[in-house]
């Protein structure tokens, strides 16, 4: 019998031979060593990756859901009442994050939770750790907002130190830093850092010519 | 990866982002954006035009997500609405091409990641088949279609099928050949990122 066709030995993969060629595969060394490797190219295939999309690929996808109307509802962060919070409201908020009480209105320093956060995004060692050092931030952040809106309600509230919130914003900025770092092309965390830079500078200028009256 | 494990939690979120809810979809998309785009990407043959039809594929699952009745995995569906769109979004691309005369030369295509040998060969070859030889294999030998499955997928008999399967391992392997050729040669790293 001549030797086996390679789409025949293609076939043989994962289905079954004739009696004749079975006979000719066990006393052929070629076409065996050539079923083998066919079998090994299928089982490589089948071991094949899944593949990451490009960078960038959500936004892009999440604004065409938008214009096709896909995404009708503002999501968690504009419920919470985000997109309606002036800068200096949200710079507040991150205040009230780091160094709040528990809504009691008292503002005092928690140094806990502050070196906490600081050391997580000190020890940040990958793209995991960075995103949870982020996700964190911003799940504090949300607490915050949410806080601090209950205060506002509460005329009770009592007014931060622009230092200890030039403080809080340098911590964010840190925190933002070492993410960024770790994914420098991700548009998410540069536009959070850029956000948090931008408080953080705002709020530096004003420790610097003494306004303290801001809230 | 297991995508599977967290069932309620799954169709909850299919819920939410049934109604548009914005984290939903996000959640979702990362959870299966991977798996979505390697096997659009196989099909495509193309980095570009494989972000194109991910992304149809994703705004078509979207759209559809109300009819979404739990009857299989969330998984399931979307592979399949996946490689649907892939598939209808690629005959466009022929034919558009068709119309627009010859394409240029084919300019080879080196995989998205940094990852074994092996899988750069196996890629770059993948790029290399004929579309219809290549959509048969990737469905059946990278994404586990029956031939049946494919039958259906594609509007072939499961016959036709086989044959295509055949031809496509059989051309793979001398691609895969012709491949280790050109690797074993000083510089043939330049291709591989």
């Amino acid at each position: 019998m001549e030797h086996l066709t390679h789409e025949r030995l293609a076939a043989l993969v994962d289905g079954p031979s004739t009696a004749e060629e079975a006979t000719h595969l066990a006393g052929c060394d070629r076409c065996t060593a050539e079923l083998n490797t066919l079998r090994e190219q299928v089982a490589a295939l089948g071991a094949l990756p899944e593949l990451m999309p490009p960078k960038g690929d959500w936004y892009v996808l999440e604004a065409k859901l938008r214009s096709e109307g896909l995404i009708n509802n503002p999501g968690n962060f504009m419920r919470l009442g985000l997109a309606q919070t002036p800068g200096w409201m949200k710079a507040a908020a991150a205040v009230l994050l780091f160094l709040s009480g528990t809504g009691t209105g008292v503002v005092m320093t928690q140094p806990g939770m502050q070196e906490d956060t600081s050391l997580m995004a000190d020890r940040v060692v990958s793209v995991e750790d960075a995103a949870s050092a982020v996700r964190m931030a911003e799940q504090q952040y949300v607490s915050a907002v949410t806080e601090y809106r209950q205060l506002l309600a509460d005329d009770g509230g009592v007014a931060v130190d622009p230092i200890n919130r030039f403080a809080a914003l340098e911590h964010l900025v840190r925190v933002s830093q070492a993410a960024v770092r770790q994914a420098p092309g991700d548009p998410f965390l540069n536009g959070f850092l850029a956000s948090a830079m931008a408080e953080r500078d705002a709020a530096l200028r004003m420790v610097s010519s003494g306004q303290d009256n801001w809230f | 990866m297991n995508i599977e494990t967290s069932q309620p939690t799954e169709r909850a979120l299919v819920r939410l982002a049934a109604d548009g809810d914005a984290h939903a979809i996000r959640v979702l998309y990362e959870r299966y954006a991977p798996r979505v785009y390697a096997v659009v990407r196989r099909i495509a043959g193309d980095d570009d035009l494989a972000q194109d039809y991910a992304q149809e594929a994703w705004i078509r699952a979207i759209r559809a997500l109300p009819t979404f009745r739990g009857d299989s995995r969330f998984s399931t569906w979307l592979h399949r609405i996946a490689v649907n769109a892939a598939l209808q979004a690629l005959r466009k691309t022929e034919t558009r091409r068709k119309h627009e005369g010859p394409k240029p030369a084919d300019v080879p295509i080196a995989p998205v990641h940094r990852d074994s040998l092996l899988q750069k060969r196996l890629e770059r070859a993948l790029d290399g088949l004929p579309e219809g030889m290549r959509r048969v294999l990737i469905l059946h030998d990278v994404e586990g279609y029956t031939h049946e499955e494919i039958g259906d997928v594609l509007g072939v008999t499961s016959g036709t099928s086989k044959s295509q399967l055949f031809k496509a391992r059989s051309k793979m392997r001398v691609l895969l050949a012709d491949l280790d050729g050109v690797l074993q040669e000083p510089g043939a790293e330049a291709w591989s990122i």
